[in-house]
């Protein structure tokens, strides 16, 4: 266990190489990027585009309050009125592509200790963003993000 | 990412999740682009990260008061698939508009923590609970046409 003695966020994964993605057929990739390209081209022009966003975007104002502890975020069920959806989004002064899901499942979990394996059910709230997005700086930049 | 020795809420023994950062925002973490397919003209899109580095707080509420953790890694595939015609969504409440479809969604993923793993079950296994997927503006970018 490591205790997080005024822990103030995640930024070491900032500074690390985070993602690999699978390989994609380059037609698939075509087709992704034309969709984005014709959402995003009017606003691209005043934005930073980089690979992988340097400046971190802000959280949506409000959220819920689950054990009494407000967070940033609206959990993909229940719906709160007066929407049929709630917020998909982490992310504020954003304008882009969504996505949010609630799922469940089972696997198997292993201790490599014992090499012992339990059967386990699991939950899944994950997400992205991808899109412009006013910075913690203030300024437009483009990126995509995992709500994970 | 949350596991349970009993049913979905029920024994909770690991929270995988990178974390709140001191901003207040959630679990959110930059990915590279090519992490992320969409179609929405398919109604489809794909998020695919390999090791993807989280902590694992245990439980929710221990997550949520960001408490001890341990250095974890999360793998993922998930697939959302539309599954409803496209839906206008207004909501001058909590300041988002978009245009949105109800979706299904697949997911294979794994975990690594201290002397542990977990492998799921295939794809095709999913239970959807409820997933959407499509395309919104909020904030100072609500209202723009």
């Amino acid at each position: 266990m490591t205790l997080n003695h005024g822990h103030v966020g995640h930024i070491h994964f900032w500074d690390v190489a985070m993602t690999r993605r699978k390989f994609l057929g380059s037609a698939a990739l075509a087709g992704g990027a034309a969709v984005t390209a014709g959402v995003w081209l009017p606003q691209l022009a005043i934005a930073d585009f980089d690979t992988i966003a340097t400046v971190l975007p802000r959280p949506i104002p409000g959220g819920v309050t689950p054990f009494g502890i407000f967070i940033h975020h609206f959990p993909p069920v229940p719906s709160i009125p007066p929407g049929p959806i709630n917020e998909p989004s982490e992310i504020t002064d954003f304008n882009g592509l969504v996505g949010v899901c609630r799922v469940t499942g089972a696997g198997t979990g292993t201790d490599l200790t014992t090499r012992a394996t339990t059967r386990l059910s699991y939950q899944v709230d994950n997400g992205f963003m991808s899109g412009l997005y006013v910075g913690e700086d203030g300024a437009n930049h483009h990126g995509t993000f995992a709500f994970v | 990412m949350d596991l349970f020795t009993g049913a979905v809420g029920t024994g909770q023994v690991h929270d995988f999740n990178p974390g709140i950062r001191e901003s207040g925002l959630f679990w959110t973490q930059p990915v590279s682009e090519d992490a992320l397919e969409v179609d929405l003209q398919d109604g489809t899109a794909t998020l695919g990260l390999d090791d993807l580095d989280v902590e694992d707080y245990h439980t929710l509420l221990n997550a949520l008061k960001d408490g001890p953790s341990d250095s974890a890694s999360v793998s993922f595939e998930m697939r959302w698939k539309a599954i409803a015609a496209p839906m206008n969504v207004t909501d001058s409440v909590h300041r988002f508009s978009g245009r949105f479809q109800l979706s299904t969604v697949q997911i294979e993923w794994s975990a690594k923590a201290p002397n542990f793993e977990f492998v799921s079950d295939a794809a095709s296994s999913t239970v959807n609970v409820k997933s959407v997927i499509g395309r919104e503006r909020n904030g100072i970018f609500f209202g723009q046409d």
